[in-house]
């Protein structure tokens, strides 16, 4: 990519009219991939991209261009056009560059870049024949390994120069019952900033057993009933309640603009005093976790809740000068093609006092979902809506019959001060979470909870 | 990159590839010039300017296609996509043959449909017009507080596909989209969000108070809105939420799911799968279309069909490799859906009926109408066809809209759906989707499950 005086080159460029801030953001990442289906090698890809991002900001006016042509010329060209664009007063002014600070989160021992495809694929043979062969219900068992490395470099007019790298690597194992025209799946997705050695130490057959278990056990379920009732959330990927209903509403995104029922809230009580929550990139190895974010901040272990009370919201540069506090290091984008703003990390709602045992016993009915999928929120009314793939009923106490095609709604501001009961068993899981830079690796997580009222929306009324 | 440079690389890459020792191969190229503007309290907030380009290289070894993609056109990008894609090649096993396709009566095909509109796509345009549909959209009503998202964005690119049977086949597309929304709260303290969209591709022919008249309806229309009793109700799914919902289960009609045991319509086609009242059908040179797609990412060119016809299922979509494997012959639907080929619709046309929107109210008399449906992404089993989603919109009282609801779900199955369609409007909007776009009208079904207070 570039030398120091290339991107100083463009940095001038971009600040010739009236920005007071601009940023080269250069990306450069390598994927490769291998799908199995049915024990079959359906799919082996490689990919290279590399590209350039330039954003200039005039207060809260902003400006970004950005080209997967990497000629000087060229990006110069697009920052002379960003500067036409802005709408600032003054002329900015460039300060002098540091030294590059290099930083990485991953703790990798074996680089999946260096691992054979082929390897890859017989590690996952092995998952597909176990599937295949557990049941005559398991008619499709679906896996694969994808790897990606990624170096994103940012240089600023405030001197600041960063270089991250990340290694990410993710495997997913899915198993498809069939019973009549009924077809339901198990899957497990677990995402790592470690290397290859996370893909070696994987439980892979038991993993796989628990997702054909899943999936036969959904098959045979009888539908989900529709009605408020209490909601048990297992531990791990339950976790994406919070993200969804609560998380997004606490990004600058929409704070600063003031498209968020969170909005002028720090310091209240927004949710049950058993509820407290962080959003902390800085755990090593794991999935949403960064060592410099993509606006060169560094990154940072945050309290977003601390007893029911507000504490604090994911802040990017641009929020920042909407919302008239500082960044908390949690810029993140998908790619150079996006702008980068505020986004979530390994968010969790952290370990609570109740034993996750006492919770299903003191529940006399309710949904006990231990299996989420996805959802979505909108965060200017607080609607939410997730789908469960995997619940049981609880009554008196007891986890009894499955149920499969549940979904939950309900609005997220009241949602987490229905939260009365909070386990000890806190789990972190990988997912993907989209939203206007792209889409980011995140974590979602907590312990198993209780919401005292959701509303399931189900087939049987 | 410019599509000179592009071509003279891909020829150059074609032929290295013959020399490595693939069977066939072949080269596409990607690129996209797109120009935003988000409009926020009166100011242009953010623009955004950018140009884009992909080139993908697959290859045929023993049977099998391996892929490999960059975006840098020089000398030692030819050994990394011909190396790369070797040793992909080298590792699948996959029973089904694959191909690289050439038609020799059609195999030079250049088609350009870029408008001379498109150099009307300025900044200064659009952060003009951005600014005027902001005012007017908070003068639409007192209880409107801001227009938290409007952007105004515009779009182009060519692709270009050249391979080792001689197929050398260029096509281009360009594009408008204009996307609002606006919060307004109500004297109870009550939010609500609702927004509109446009497309087109000349920004002189974007319509202003038609947009308006829409996004009010959309926004304060559903002010005051709350649940409703759960029950069976007849719905009218509004055309938007119709082209939304349809949309998540079309993979259904996909040969290549099909053919993994991942469809309820495998072995079907010739079957009445739904109300005689419903015709699908593809055009992909649909004459109404933004996006006309004279040949596929494989150099197959394209055809119009009925997909289903009078509730028959008429054709599955294939592209190349499903096809041979159902004995058939490509309908044309083999695009690049990230890095690999698979099936994608391209112009999907729901064929209208005789009824206006609010004959479908009058057939209905009692019911729902569901403007807006919620976590499509998640609240549906797109093999079984179950969903259960989030949903707004307005009861239907004698055969009138009645009163806005919110915070209610729906949940049934989408092959139930289709069968229990009673009537087909005739009020068509169209929506990107897949490679083009999707037309349709709004559809009346005689009974949902729908999930709202006790």
């Amino acid at each position: 990519m570039f030398n120091d005086s290339d991107c100083l080159r463009i940095l001038e460029e971009a600040m010739s009219t009236t920005a007071d801030f601009a940023e080269v953001f250069q990306e450069v990442s390598e994927t490769k991939s291998v799908s199995l289906l049915n024990g079959q090698v359906i799919r082996a890809a490689t990919g290279f991209d590399s590209g350039t991002g330039i954003r200039l900001l005039a207060g809260t006016n902003s400006v970004y261009v950005y080209s997967s042509d990497n000629d000087i010329e060229v990006l110069l060209k697009l920052a002379r056009e960003a500067a036409a664009a802005i709408k600032g007063n003054d002329k900015g002014s460039i300060e002098a560059l540091k030294e590059l600070c290099s930083t990485t989160r991953s703790t990798v021992e074996i680089d999946p870049m260096s691992v054979p495809k082929s390897d890859m694929v017989e590690l996952l043979r092995k998952s597909s024949d176990f599937a295949l062969s557990y049941s005559p219900l398991i008619t499709q068992a679906a896996s694969s390994i994808a790897a990606k490395t990624r170096t994103a470099r940012v240089i600023n007019t405030r001197g600041v120069n960063t270089e991250d790298t990340t290694k990410r690597i993710r495997l997913s194992v899915e198993a498809i019952a069939t019973k009549e025209n009924e077809k339901q799946s198990g899957r497990v997705a677990p995402g790592t900033m470690r290397g290859y050695e996370f893909i070696n130490e994987y439980p892979l057959i038991d993993k796989t057993r628990e997702c054909c278990d899943t999936a036969i056990r959904m098959v045979n379920a009888g539908y989900a009933p529709s009605a408020k009732m209490p909601v048990i959330l297992g531990n791990g990927f339950g976790g994406v309640i919070f993200h969804e209903a609560c998380g997004h509403a606490l990004e600058a995104t929409s704070v600063g603009i003031k498209n968020s029922y969170f909005t002028d809230k720090l310091g209240e009580q927004i949710a049950s005093s058993v509820v407290s929550a962080r959003d902390n990139a800085l755990i090593d190895g794991e999935w949403g976790s960064y060592a410099t974010d993509d606006e060169g901040n560094t990154s940072s272990d945050l309290l977003l809740i601390e007893n029911g009370i507000l504490k604090n919201y994911l802040v990017d540069e641009l929020g920042a000068r909407r919302m008239n506090c500082a960044p908390t290091g949690c810029s993140r984008r998908q790619n150079y093609s996006y702008c980068p703003t505020s986004r979530m990390s390994n968010t969790y709602i952290c370990n609570g006092e109740s034993d996750p045992k006492d919770i299903i016993a003191n529940t006399e009915y309710g949904l006990y979902c231990t299996q989420m999928g996805g959802g979505s929120v909108d965060t200017s009314t607080g609607d939410f809506n997730f789908a469960v793939n995997e619940a049981f009923i609880v009554r008196n106490g007891k986890i009894e019959e499955p149920v499969r095609g549940a979904t939950l709604i309900g609005k997220g501001q009241e949602i987490l001060k229905n939260i009365d009961m909070v386990g000890n068993d806190l789990k972190l899981s990988a997912g993907m979470c989209g939203s206007m830079s792209g889409n980011v690796p995140v974590t979602v997580g907590q312990p198993t909870l209780r919401v005292s009222s959701i509303l399931v929306g189900g087939r049987d009324s | 990159m410019d599509i000179k440079t592009a071509e003279e690389f891909m020829e150059k890459l074609v032929k290295a590839g013959q020399e490595y020792g693939f069977e066939e191969c072949e080269a596409s190229f990607a690129s996209e010039s797109s120009m935003s503007i988000d409009i926020l309290n009166g100011e242009v907030s953010s623009y955004e300017n950018s140009a884009t380009s992909t080139l993908s290289f697959r290859g045929l070894k023993n049977g099998q296609m391996g892929y490999c993609s960059t975006n840098i056109l020089d000398d030692s990008s030819i050994d990394f996509l011909l190396k790369s894609t070797m040793e992909n090649c080298e590792v699948l096993n996959d029973e089904d043959p694959q191909f690289i396709y050439c038609d020799e009566n059609n195999k030079d095909l250049y088609f350009s449909q870029v408008s001379e509109a498109f150099s009307k796509n300025t900044y200064k345009s659009f952060s003009e017009l951005g600014l005027k549909i902001e005012k007017a959209i908070l003068a639409l009503d007192s209880r409107i507080d801001a227009v938290d998202y409007l952007t105004i964005a515009c779009s182009t690119g060519p692709y270009l596909i050249i391979n080792s049977k001689g197929l050398h086949s260029y096509r281009d597309s360009d594009g408008i989209s204009i996307v609002a929304s606006a919060r307004a709260t109500d004297d109870d303290g009550s939010v609500k969000s609702g927004g509109h969209y446009w497309i087109g591709k000349d920004i002189d022919t974007f319509d202003l108070d038609k947009f308006l008249a829409k996004f009010k309806e959309n926004l304060i229309g559903k002010m005051g809105a709350k649940s409703c009793k759960s029950g069976n109700y007849k719905v009218v799914l509004k055309s938007e939420a119709f082209q939304q919902f349809f949309m998540v289960f079309f993979g259904n009609f996909f040969a290549t799911t099909m053919q993994k045991g991942l469809s309820l319509l495998a072995d079907r086609e010739g079957e009445t799968i739904a109300s005689d009242v419903f015709t699908l059908k593809e055009e992909p040179m649909y004459d109404d279309a933004l996006t006309k797609i004279p040949f596929d990412d494989e150099g197959v060119l394209t055809t119009s069909k009925a997909i289903i016809d009078k509730g028959v299922f008429a054709t599955a979509l294939y592209d190349l490799k499903s096809a041979y494997k159902a004995g058939k012959t490509s309908t044309g639907n083999g695009f690049r859906g990230g890095a690999a080929v698979s099936e994608m619709p391209t112009n999907l046309i729901v064929v209208p009926g005789e009824k206006s929107f609010d004959e479908l109210l009058e057939e209905a008399g009692e019911g729902i109408i569901l403007t807006d449906l919620s976590g499509l992404h998640a609240g549906v089993n797109a093999i079984s066809g179950d969903f259960s989603l989030l949903c707004e919109g307005y009861l239907i009282e004698n055969g009138k809209k009645g009163r806005p609801v919110e915070q209610i779900t729906v949940a049934g199955n989408f092959y139930e759906v289709i069968k229990q369609l009673i009537s087909v409007g005739n009020d068509i909007i169209n929506l990107p989707s897949g490679e083009g776009e999707f037309f349709t009208p709004s559809v009346l079904v005689s009974s949902l499950a729908i999930s709202g207070e006790e």
